[in-house]
């Protein structure tokens, strides 16, 4: 059988990957394979350009003018991986015919290919998350066939119209269920893969999510936060329009994963660039309300989603997210204020507002207990 | 009783129907204004037209003869509360002509804000109301509550007031003389003419007859006169004209009425003018007369009306002559500028090629100060239409909105000066459709259609392709879904193992 060109996998997986549409998985690529194909590369001058195209309209929204993006040996490398971990849940690679040892070699394989080194370089982030801003939102339709002797179950294929004919006579039923990343890259053999995947990516992590993702690192992704276009695109993507649950379920998500790097030992500069964001956003909420009719009301958002009935409810990080301006004015008042608030009388009417409501609805021994943390972070100048 | 300065940022109030407003004043729906005597009353009016156009007040303007628990009369004048600023002009004009000013929603009125009390006052021990009582005002030392005893409409005291005389004002500059009405006995009317046109003077006459309510006035008949309406009158005939009899001088006061040349009205005309109807045009002659007259004023060319001498017995014969198309009635609309108040901007036209400003400026700002923000990218240019906030874009040509849909620039106005209904059928703007005059062009229109929410999708493909397309609406990723290709039964049969895995996390690099 003819090994297939590197063009086929950039049509077929790479763009779709990118742009969306049906995303291809065959049979697993071995390392030697990738090899050849990273050579081939040249002579797919027009796949890649549709990539890179495809990648341009993603970052158009992101940053005011993208970067010149050339699809190279480390994106296909990427590519290659998560193709191999999407192919662990093939129908095909869990038959009686496939051993543990053969699926262990995938997995390896997957892992070494998108082991490729981390970056900083800013054009290589914006690719690199243009090339996997879909990954949370990849699903696969799984179709259940059932007729009058018995049923048959396809992930990810279409039935054969041998099952679906004579649907009347035959009593055929077909029912589609929609499978998400939680099935797909979030199983046990694929998690790891992914966990390598995404840390590559950092901008992603920071911009998209999903409950089964692996966690942030901070440490991987502050250096995207002292560009301030990148900063700003993220702080706007992560406070969106729509009901209080969903404008702060982002910003608490990097809450939570500043109390995970509070426990580790960072460096001092990245804490206060992360500490800097989440109260960024904190005026971001305080600009959301500059509209309200009454001018000394409460925030309805921090009514809402500090309530004490909701205690149990509230997402992790959430507490931190609210609480972390007021701690800060004890630990480093720099940083507590975001600058320049003053200029602007009624949002600094807001962000008082919010500070008061914040230990009103929290109390003090949640402010207290950040401000023990910082403490062990922070040098007070 | 007793008035308790309102602090800054309070908001709960003892006073019923009054809250701050933006600027932490206390307002409610209504200012109301006590006077002492109607002449008071007057001279408020008086004062504010000279100012401030009075047509935005007089949607809910109520003048109410009060009367006290006492006896004792006054003149309540109750306007809306546009803003805290018409509020203050308002109060300002009031105590300058010995007037107290109050504000409130309903029953209870509290004094307005003063020097002593920049937020304004809450009355803090407000009880029941006196029965019969209709309203009830809270001053600093005492509570006064009011009897309506009458209502008198503004219109009937607009026209009761007695045009004055005013000194020197005959001597009109050229501005002045631009457009003048002639009211012209029958009798001197050809004379008249003739001489207007000899002197090449552009006029319009026309036959009028004044309106009249009563079906016994037969001599309403004979009060008809020609008006004519003459445009750059010089003004050695303008003195003429003032000291001949049967001839009268007009001087336009808005676009519905004229007030008599050397006289003017108290109350500024021009700032009231939706108390005329449009289907009037009142003429304000000396000594208390006001001429209804049916507008808008149909007029006919002078030149048209001299004397035709006719010569029957000389037979001419007509020549044959190829028939054309007949003639195009209508006139040019342009834009002139407006000299109104300034109009609440609603959108800005930005030109294409600051389209890469409003990008930046787009990608600079939170989503949240663009909401209610909608815009549509045409060949004229970026039309970018707002609800409120539209001066975070301080790009491009400010407009304001002439009726639903009809986008003026600011400061400019649509001559000639026509309801915008008309204006509407003569462009066909209609429902679906935004009509935007432009400084330098023709309107045009866009379909509500072609617009889309302001936002970084709306203008993402602006650097790309920037020559043809005027789509700048970025491709929407569809949905990504994994398709599972046939492999085989032995797809992994002879697949390698890995020979040099890399280390995960190495933290190189690059």
């Amino acid at each position: 059988m003819a090994k297939p060109h590197v063009r086929e996998f950039l049509e077929h997986f790479v763009k779709p990957l990118v742009a969306g549409g049906e995303l291809h998985v065959g049979r697993p690529i071995p390392a030697d394979q990738l090899l050849a194909w990273e050579a081939q590369l040249a002579e797919a001058s027009v796949e890649t350009e549709a990539v890179d195209d495809a990648r341009m309209a993603v970052l158009s929204t992101i940053v005011y003018r993208p970067p010149p993006l050339l699809f190279e040996a480390d994106d296909l490398a990427l590519c290659a991986g998560l193709h191999n971990a999407l192919f662990l849940v093939h129908p095909r690679a869990d038959v009686w015919t496939v051993t543990d040892k053969q699926r262990r070699r995938i997995v390896d394989t997957a892992l070494s290919m998108v082991s490729q080194p981390l970056t900083q370089n800013r054009s290589r982030v914006l690719g690199r998350h243009a090339l996997l801003h879909n990954l949370f939102e990849l699903t696969r339709n799984d179709v259940t066939v059932s007729w009058w002797t018995g049923k048959a179950v396809f992930q990810g294929q279409s039935p054969p119209t041998r099952l679906t004919a004579w649907k009347g006579v035959r009593r055929v039923r077909e029912d589609t269920s929609v499978v998400d990343f939680d099935e797909l890259l979030a199983v046990p053999d694929t998690a790891p893969v992914v966990a390598t995947l995404v840390r590559r990516s950092p901008l992603t992590q920071l911009l998209t999510s999903h409950p089964a993702a692996p966690p942030l690192h901070w440490e991987d992704a502050t250096f995207l936060l002292r560009d301030a276009e990148l900063a700003r695109a993220i702080a706007y993507t992560l406070v969106p329009e729509g009901p209080p649950a969903r404008i702060t379920s982002g910003p608490a998500r990097l809450a939570a994963a500043f109390e995970q790097m509070l426990e580790r030992t960072p460096d001092e500069a990245d804490v206060r660039a992360v500490a800097a964001l989440l109260v960024h956003l904190g005026a971001l909420f305080c600009f959301a309300e500059l509209t309200l009719r009454e001018v000394g009301a409460k925030s309805p958002l921090l009514s809402t989603v500090l309530a004490a009935e909701a205690a149990a409810q509230r997402p992790r990080g959430l507490a931190t997210l609210f609480a972390l301006p007021n701690a800060l004015a004890q630990v480093d008042p720099r940083l507590a204020v975001p600058p320049g608030i003053e200029e602007v009388p009624a949002l600094a009417r807001r962000w008082s507002m919010h500070r008061g409501q914040t230990v009103e609805l929290l109390g003090d021994a949640v402010v207290d207990a950040i401000v023990a943390r910082l403490k062990r972070h922070l040098r007070a100048n | 009783m007793a008035l308790e300065h309102v602090a800054q940022g309070q908001t709960r109030f003892f006073t019923p129907g009054i809250a701050p407003d933006p600027r932490g004043i206390v307002l409610g729906r209504f200012i109301m204004m006590t006077f002492a005597t109607l002449e008071g009353a007057v001279s408020w009016f008086r004062l504010y037209s000279s100012e401030a156009s009075l047509d935005e007040l007089l949607a809910s303007l109520t003048i109410v003869k009060g009367r006290t628990a006492l006896g004792s009369r006054e003149i309540v004048v109750q306007i809306p509360a546009v803003s805290s600023y018409a509020a203050d002009r308002a109060a300002r004009l009031c105590r300058l002509v010995g007037g107290a000013t109050y504000t409130g929603t309903s029953k209870h009125y509290v004094k307005y804000r003063d020097d002593r009390s920049p937020y304004g006052y809450d009355a803090v021990d407000i009880g029941a109301m006196p029965a019969g009582t209709d309203f009830m005002v809270h001053g600093d030392e005492f509570a006064q509550g009011y009897v309506r005893e009458g209502e008198l409409p503004f219109q009937r005291l607009l026209f009761r007031l007695t045009i004055r005389k005013l000194p020197g004002g005959e001597q009109l500059d050229d501005e002045d003389r631009g457009e003048l009405y002639l009211a012209v006995a029958r009798g001197l009317a050809d004379g008249i003419i003739r001489y207007l046109w000899r002197n090449r003077v552009e006029a319009e006459a026309g036959l009028f007859t004044p309106g009249t309510t009563s079906a016994f006035e037969d001599q309403a008949r004979d009060r008809g006169y020609m008006l004519i309406r003459a445009r750059g009158l010089p003004e050695r005939i303008l003195a003429l004209f003032m000291g001949t009899p049967g001839i009268d001088v007009f001087k336009p006061a808005g676009a519905n009425a004229a007030v008599a040349v050397g006289y003017a009205h108290p109350i500024d005309l021009g700032s009231c003018a939706s108390v005329f109807p449009p289907e009037t045009f009142h003429v304000f002659w000396p000594g208390d007369r006001v001429d209804v007259l049916p507008g808008p004023l149909t007029l006919s060319d002078i030149g048209d009306l001299t004397r035709v001498d006719l010569e029957l017995e000389k037979v001419s014969e007509p020549g044959q002559h190829g028939a054309g198309p007949p003639p195009t009635i209508g006139v040019e609309l342009k834009l002139a500028v407006s000299m109104g108040p300034p109009k609440r901007v609603v959108a800005t036209l930005i030109a294409t090629e600051h389209g890469p400003r409003l990008k930046r400026i787009l990608f600079a700002l939170p989503p949240v100060s663009l909401r209610g923000h909608r815009v549509a990218v045409t060949d004229r240019g970026i039309l970018v239409i707002g609800s409120e906030n539209l001066d975070v874009i301080p790009l491009g040509q400010l407009m304001y909105e002439l009726t639903p849909g009809l986008l003026v620039p600011l400061g400019m106005e649509v001559v000639p000066r026509v309801t915008p209904e008309v204006l509407s059928r003569a462009l066909g703007h209609a429902a679906g459709l935004v009509t935007v005059f432009t400084n330098d062009g023709m309107p045009f229109q866009v379909q509500e259609s072609a617009f889309a929410t302001l936002e970084r999708r709306s203008l993402a493909k602006l650097e790309v392709d920037r020559a043809d397309s005027i789509s700048y609406v970025a491709d929407t990723v569809g949905e990504t879904r994994v398709v599972n290709d046939a492999v085989g039964r032995f797809a992994l049969w002879g697949f390698p193992d890995v020979s040099d895995r890399k280390l995960l996390g190495s933290g190189d690099k690059k």
